[in-house]
């Protein structure tokens, strides 16, 4: 084990796009973690996902030797944390790992909103936040104002701030030094019970689950029987070491203030939930660590193959997703218009996209995808009282009693010039003001009660178009209020869609309707016939649009040399239908599932 | 194989040529062809389409040739030796029935009396000429090198030369084209009194002058276009002619015979660069480059770019494809028994798009499209097509 004076657990924040990955790359390389040669950029984002969106979706470890200029070997600890709201709860526990947070800064963007929001998590956290500014040796850089800006707007030193370029290579030791001076040396006592904290885990398919892990306090050794304080599962240690990057380094021991894995045949993830305690079953802690949270999906949506034929082959990869994701749920359902798919649950609405993209990447599987929604509470008549989490199973309105919704405390960060549009913005999505909060002269957080279903479908994205990327977001949930509730129904040439089915506030209705009527109009294909689209409350008719018939699509020249590639035309087109789903004679393709989805973008 | 060659069950086939020369290059136009008169490459070219037909012909004795069409690119361009050495060739190598059916392409700027009198002496009997649209300024903006006048002229050439078959190619949907003056094109042709009429509306292709312009050129939208070829078939029904196909139409049964093979899968042998041919269940593309062309058969080089065979099923998509063009249409009977699928899917969406006056069965069981699903034929062929792929074959006839 090393020494607690020796270690330093770090991770690094950033605003998205201002080279937290590639910082962690030189960080690497710089401590010979990794081959330098025919690397691939940004080691820690391992899905193929998480390079494209830039993003990181799931954290993920390394521990680096370093030898520092003093002389002594270090051994750092990065954990690198995902960087979206939907995640803030994976975030909070990432960071209960770490002593310290490097906070990287663009040297020409300056602070931005996601450099406050992390920043803040983090010193909420208990963390020592050390800024670099990145990216000097662009044109366009001024180290001199964004390390004021820092200090302004963030109030942190930065005087001292290394200058570096990580995509270069530039100061890049600077950074590490920082790390060994700055970032405070984990405490713990190895000889007290074990409390070791999960902050992420993963399925292998040879070894079961591996847990990422924070030792808190005592220490753990393969062969002893351990205990998940919150969901209550018991195993026996097989293994436990650290995360180099080339792959995992077994180890003797694990003691507190090391970052590193358990392995102990574990079969699913959801039996090591994120935020839980590991303690030991001969030498109990007390107590577990404080901040956990069981996983709760906030939102469900149905989810179907397009080609109906693929529902097997849609289960087998949602089994395998949910080896490794445990906040993600789903059970089978049916629809009259989609066929045979699932129920999922989320956390969020980027949770279900990033769900969805793996499993049309990974998978290789085209989605149809129906309106997310919040679960809703509705007592009937007969005082009986159901959840519902699909518009099929919304009751007739005769038969109810109470509706109740969802809502949560809305927290609201952003610099005060844009209070007024925050307010717009949270009064249009029924969001009740409680108070503001100046955290300094210029940033302010506003507190509002609101329905999560506001939330769910592009509050975050209308905050940052309303804030110019400068506001940030956070929620929990407080409870079920009393609501007025409607279902409304899409119909296509006079038939019901069920999956466009969908719940919502009364008063929502009429707006909504004739969006989700207009966009499903954009993105139906004109057919042979007009096409009716209504929208609809019980039987009466509230919003109307009509698909004009198309009257020439035709191929007016079909010779000899135009036979092979006028067959591969109508070849195409006979493969766009397959995507379209049959409504009595109407053709809707995904895409208009898709889109009536972001009914607000425009 | 010669005990063969006097039988009289042999197999039509059709002879396809293509001539890749014009004067110059039509702005719409995406077929292969060179827009310089270069007589070396001309010479070359004819050396070795001539040697290719005599090489072929050696391997198509079970064959008589009913139909022979000089395409283009411009034949008249040409010129009348090469395309009577040309069908010398084809004659000597084939067994060209007496009766084929001998069509060449003409421009008005290239059709002479001495050109028309030796192609007629040849054997020619049928000619195709392209006269597009009676507005000289659309014919100067397309890149036409003629005038209407020109083309009345052309037309009064041939006539007089002898062809008794002759056939006019016009298009609608060009650049500032109005419904109106459409009609007034069609009224000005119909004087000619041809005995066939190509009418095509203008498609942009890719890769042509006119796709990089399209979106100034004033071009009628699809609505426009759509209202330009109902009014066509309706007045060339009231002048007699049969529409036969989605843009062909005839008199006295004088459809074009060679063009039909294409629609209805008759056997055709192409040669020239860029030609295609549909022979013993193969369909292949020559190289689409006259070099590449005539060194590949001078060199007895690789000269075909593309070959498929065709499957049964993918036979019975192209058969939904090709036979709805025509006003023949598909039937139960060939249908099921030609590809051992079921028609019933097929019925099904039939019979929907006769509801919206889209398709019609005739008395004998025929099933096929009228003008209105002409225009949709895509999408109706699409949906076939569709409904073709989820049937499974019979299990007994």
């Amino acid at each position: 084990m090393t020494e607690l004076s020796h270690i330093r657990n770090f991770s690094i924040i950033a605003h998205i796009d201002h080279g937290k990955s590639t910082l962690a790359d030189r960080l690497l390389e710089e401590c010979n973690a990794v081959d330098n040669r025919g690397q691939e950029t940004q080691i820690l984002d391992s899905m193929d996902l998480e390079k494209e969106r830039g993003i990181t979706i799931k954290a993920t470890a390394a521990t680096l030797r370093y030898q520092a200029d003093d002389g002594e070997i270090y051994d750092l600890n990065l954990i690198d944390t995902p960087g979206h709201v939907d995640f803030n709860y994976e975030v909070s526990r990432s960071l209960a790992a770490c002593e310290g947070a490097v906070l990287v800064v663009d040297a020409s963007q300056g602070v931005e909103a996601q450099t406050l929001a992390n920043t803040f998590l983090a010193t909420d956290a208990g963390l020592e936040v050390l800024p670099v500014v990145n990216k000097i040796d662009l044109p366009s850089a001024r180290p001199a104002e964004v390390k004021a800006e820092i200090e302004d707007i963030i109030c942190i030193p930065a005087e001292d701030a290394p200058e570096i370029s990580a995509k270069n290579g530039i100061n890049i030791r600077s950074v590490l030094e920082m790390i060994v001076k700055g970032v405070p040396a984990p405490e713990g006592d190895r000889n007290a019970p074990l409390q070791a904290l999960i902050f992420d885990s993963q399925y292998d398919s040879y070894r079961g689950v591996i847990v990422y892990t924070r030792i808190k306090q005592g220490t753990v050794r393969p062969g002893m029987d351990i205990k998940m304080m919150a969901t209550g599962a018991t195993y026996k240690v097989v293994e436990v070491g650290y995360m180099s990057p080339k792959g995992l380094q077994p180890k003797d021991a694990l003691g507190a203030g090391e970052v590193g894995y358990i392995t102990a045949s574990i079969k699913t993830v959801s039996d090591t939930q994120v935020g839980d305690t590991i303690t030991s079953i001969e030498n109990p802690a007390a107590e577990p660590l404080p901040g956990y949270r069981p996983v709760q999906p906030m939102v469900y949506s149905g989810v179907y193959p397009a080609d109906g034929a693929k529902y097997q082959d849609m289960r087998d990869a949602l089994e395998k997703l949910k080896l490794n994701d445990a906040s993600f749920v789903y059970e089978p359902e049916s629809s009259i218009a989609l066929g045979f798919g699932f129920r999922c649950g989320f956390l969020g609405l980027l949770h279900m996209e990033i769900i969805q993209e793996r499993l049309e990447r990974e998978y290789n599987l085209d989605l149809i995808t129906t309106a997310p929604n919040v679960v809703y509470r509705i007592t009937k008549n007969d005082g009986e009282t159901i959840m519902v989490d699909n518009p099929l199973d919304y009751p007739d309105p005769m038969e109810i009693q109470l509706a109740e919704e969802p809502y949560v405390k809305v927290n609201l960060m952003a610099p005060q010039e844009y209070v007024g549009n925050i307010m717009d913005l949270a009064t249009s999505r029924r969001g009740e003001f409680k108070d503001m909060v100046y955290l300094d002269a210029n940033r302010v957080e506003l507190h509002y009660d609101m329905p999560l279903n506001e939330i769910i479908y592009d509050f975050f994205d209308a905050l940052k178009s309303r804030t110019r990327g400068y506001g940030s977001l956070d929620y929990e949930l407080i409870g079920y209020r009393p609501s007025k509730l409607v279902k409304l129904d899409i119909l296509l040439n006079g038939d019901v869609v069920d999956a466009l089915s969908f719940i919502l506030f009364a008063e929502n209705a009429y707006p909504r309707a004739r969006k989700i009527c207009e966009k499903l109009k954009d993105n139906i294909p004109r057919a042979q016939f007009e096409i009716p689209i209504q929208a609809a409350i019980g039987g009466k008719i509230i919003a109307r649009e009509t698909i004009k018939a198309v009257r020439k699509d035709v191929l007016a020249k079909c010779y000899g040399g135009d036979i092979t590639r006028k067959k591969k035309l109508l070849e195409k087109q006979k493969e766009g239908k397959k995507r379209m789903r049959t409504f009595g004679t109407v053709s809707v393709p995904s895409e208009a599932f898709m889109a009536v989805l972001k009914l607000d973008e425009d | 194989m010669a005990i063969l060659t006097k039988s009289n069950n042999k197999t039509p086939l059709g002879i396809y040529i293509h001539v890749p020369f014009c004067r110059s290059k039509c702005q719409y136009c995406d077929f292969y062809s060179l827009s310089s008169k270069d007589d070396k490459l001309m010479d070359g070219y004819l050396n070795a389409i001539c040697a290719h037909i005599k090489e072929a012909g050696a391997l198509a004795p079970a064959y008589k040739v009913d139909t022979v069409y000089f395409g283009g690119g411009t034949p008249s361009f040409f010129g009348a030796e090469g395309m009577a050495t040309i069908l010398t060739y084809i004659r000597r190598s084939f067994d060209v029935d007496n009766n084929a059916e001998i069509t060449f392409e003409a421009n008005p700027d290239s059709v002479t009396d001495k050109l028309l009198k030796r192609l007629r002496a040849e054997g020619f009997n049928r000619v195709s000429l392209g006269i597009q649209t009676d507005d000289d300024e659309v014919l100067r903006k397309l890149g036409r090198p003629h005038t209407f006048a020109n083309a009345v002229t052309a037309y009064h050439r041939i006539r007089k030369a002898g062809f008794r078959n002759v056939s006019v190619d016009l298009m609608y949907g060009l650049p500032g084209q109005t419904l109106r003056a459409w009609r007034e094109t069609l009224e000005h042709v119909l004087t000619l009194n041809p005995e066939h009429i190509s009418c095509y509306g203008l498609k942009v292709e890719e890769g042509t002058p006119l796709y990089e312009y399209r979106d100034y050129a004033k071009l009628p939208d699809d609505d426009a276009q759509a209202d330009m070829y109902l009014a066509a078939i309706e007045m060339l029904k009231a002048y007699g002619y049969r529409q036969y196909e989605i843009s062909n139409f005839a008199r006295k049964g004088l459809y074009s015979k060679h063009n039909m093979k294409y629609w209805t899968g008759g056997e055709y042998l192409g040669f020239g660069p860029s030609a295609s041919s549909d022979f013993a269940g193969k369909r292949f593309t020559l190289c689409r480059s006259v070099q590449e062309y005539i060194s590949g058969i001078k060199n007895q080089d690789q000269i075909i770019d593309e070959v498929q065979e065709i499957p049964l099923r993918e036979r019975a998509g192209e058969y939904l494809m090709l036979r709805l063009r025509t006003f023949n249409g598909i039937n139960t009977e060939d249908y099921e028994r030609n590809f051992l699928l079921p028609f019933a899917p097929l019925e099904d969406i039939l019979e929907k798009n006769r509801d919206f006056g889209y398709a019609v069965r005739t008395e004998d069981g025929r099933w096929h499209l009228t003008p209105k699903g002409f225009l949709l034929s895509n999408t109706i062929i699409s949906d076939l097509l569709l409904a073709q792929d989820k049937s499974a074959p019979l299990k007994r006839l």
